[in-house]
């Protein structure tokens, strides 16, 4: 039982404010950790990466070993690295870095380091910042409700198939595609299957957590010519389990629902601007006034959101 | 019988239905404002309490009544009234999925459409639906009467017991061991009979009535026509 949220902004804001209080009113839901992702202004080149350190005493050893590699794929830091430590073993990071001349060929080599260091996002526009926590823990450790965006997903987690681990926490991102996010409510049943054929494709799984295999299977089918629109209505026959998942790109964000209708979803589209949540008193924290509500309750449905001229780019 | 407002905002729930409860005891009518969609609101109320829910509610909402009236001006979400014994609970919009689970008795009416699985598992009283009810509405209703005019969705009236899902519109398809059939002259004048305080008895229906199978009530694991089924 997982709250999620999703948040498209009429106009580019504090779309930070309004994830985390659309979190904030799900926290019943799992407050094990909770995760944001969001989409700020996109740059024409370089990259933005968040991430995590697993010893916070081994910081100046992982950044050298992580530099190494990033000089060894032609790209450097754009700005001074930020890291933010707190009592926790683990450590985050926020970097911004030029392009690689192989953005695949530097993510494969870059999660080598996993086990010390981890690339939890990637983009353009993209990033993902989740910890351990409630909301408001995680938003005002990390300064979330200031950050400005145009759209964004939320995600609060009760584990349930994998572990409580910071880097278990929701959004993940499709790894290695760049500049894509999902949140997740619910459980995979044909997992390990769907997992052995995507790495027998070359892909690359960091935890055992459904969610990530989802995002990467998604954005493998858009890979191959569907649109997400395409790709989604697909997920309802091709994944085997019960959930509602919302996936986000620099074009705006699609939802799932899978053939058994067993996770909410609730949507308020009003004024240019999109509010979509597990809960109802969630997407009323944004949209205050009494409004309609669109109830996805049935089995096998999908949409997308686009962000602008609202619709998604095929 | 005088008025008595609560206001919900962002208060503690237990102390929302603490308060409910006192003003129902003291005899007054209940109005709640400034719900914000929250759950659990109007939990357990006694027979003879009125409350009005302005706006929409959350899960939940009227669960476990013995016999208060609810009315709630907008949409409920999942499970409303679940449980309840006695009582009437109307609902302006739409009830989300699970609405009158595992009820027992009492009456409710929703003017607009239900998520899935309106009465699941329902064991008496009745639910009428002005809208269209949800896919796999019905599923598992052991007693009780499910009522929708506008028609039913998907997988309608999947495992039923003894439980029965009448619908004067269209049927998306039937779940898993259900038989639609005619009613006789007297089951539609007890439907009638529901429908008519409500406002909503209209002689030129045709109805139809979905009622179980029964072959899921003898499953014959030997039997491979009966694997099929599920």
């Amino acid at each position: 039982m997982c709250g999620i949220a999703g948040r498209i902004l009429s106009a580019p804001g504090r779309l930070g404010r309004d994830l985390v209080d659309l979190m904030d009113a799900q926290e019943h839901r799992g407050a094990d950790s909770t995760g944001f992702a969001i989409y700020g202004v996109p740059r024409d080149s370089g990259y933005v990466l968040r991430g995590m350190g697993f010893d916070k005493s081994q910081i100046d050893a992982n950044l050298t070993d992580f530099t190494n590699v990033l000089r060894d794929h032609g790209s450097d830091f754009l700005s001074d690295p930020s890291i933010l430590t707190d009592n926790n073993d683990h450590y985050c990071f926020r970097m911004e870095i030029s392009d690689p001349k192989n953005l695949d060929a530097w993510v494969k080599d870059v999660d080598t380091l996993t086990d010390r260091i981890e690339v939890q996002s990637c983009g353009r526009a993209l990033e993902i910042i989740k910890d351990m926590g409630g909301s408001a823990e995680v938003a005002d450790k990390h300064g979330v409700r200031e950050m400005i965006g145009s759209h964004g997903l939320g995600h609060a987690r009760l584990a349930t198939e994998s572990s409580v681990l910071p880097n278990a926490s929701h959004p993940f991102w499709a790894r290695p595609f760049s500049d894509t996010a999902i949140v997740h409510n619910g459980q995979i049943t044909d997992y390990f299957t769907q997992r052995e054929q995507l790495q027998r494709q070359g892909y690359r799984f960091l935890t055992e957590n459904d969610s990530e295999l989802i995002a990467v299977w998604v954005s493998d089918q858009m890979k191959q010519g569907l649109s997400m629109q395409q790709a989604l209505t697909k997920s309802i026959t091709s994944i085997d389990g019960v959930f509602t998942f919302m996936i986000a790109t620099t074009d705006g964000i699609g939802f799932a629902k899978d053939r058994f209708a067993m996770k909410p979803l609730v949507v308020i589209d009003q004024d240019g601007g999109l509010a979509a949540a597990t809960e109802e008193q969630a997407v009323r924290r944004v949209f205050a006034d009494e409004c309609d509500v669109i109830n996805h309750d049935g089995p096998s449905l999908t949409g997308t959101w686009g962000i602008g001229n609202r619709s998604m780019a095929a | 019988m005088s008025e008595h407002v609560i206001e919900v905002g962002k208060r503690h729930i237990k102390e929302i239905n603490e308060e409910m409860q006192e003003a129902a005891a003291a005899g007054k009518k209940i109005r709640v404002v400034n719900t914000l969609s929250r759950h659990n609101l109007g939990i357990g109320l006694p027979d003879g309490a009125e409350l009005y829910f302005e706006g929409s509610t959350g899960y939940f909402c009227g669960g476990l009544n013995t016999g208060a009236t609810i009315e709630v001006e907008r949409n409920t979400g999942w499970a409303l009234g679940e449980g309840m014994s006695k009582g009437y609970i109307t609902i302006g919009g739409y009830a989300g999925m699970s609405c009158g689970a595992a009820m027992i008795g009492g009456t409710i009416h929703v003017k607009g459409d239900t998520g899935p699985r309106c009465g699941v598992a329902m064991k008496g009283g009745n639910i009428v639906v002005e809208g269209k009810i949800g896919y796999q509405s019905g599923f598992m209703a052991h007693s009780g009467k499910i009522i929708a005019l506008g028609g039913a969705g998907e997988s309608c009236a999947d495992a039923l017991w003894q439980g029965e899902v009448w619908t004067a519109g269209p049927i998306d398809s039937l779940g898993v061991d259900v038989e639609v059939i005619e009613p006789t002259a007297e089951e539609v004048a007890e439907v009638d009979a529901i429908l008519d305080p409500l406002g909503l008895k209209d002689t030129s229906r045709e109805w139809r009535k979905m009622v179980s199978g029964q072959r899921l009530w003898y499953f014959e694991s030997r039997d491979a026509s009966a694997w099929l089924m599920i």
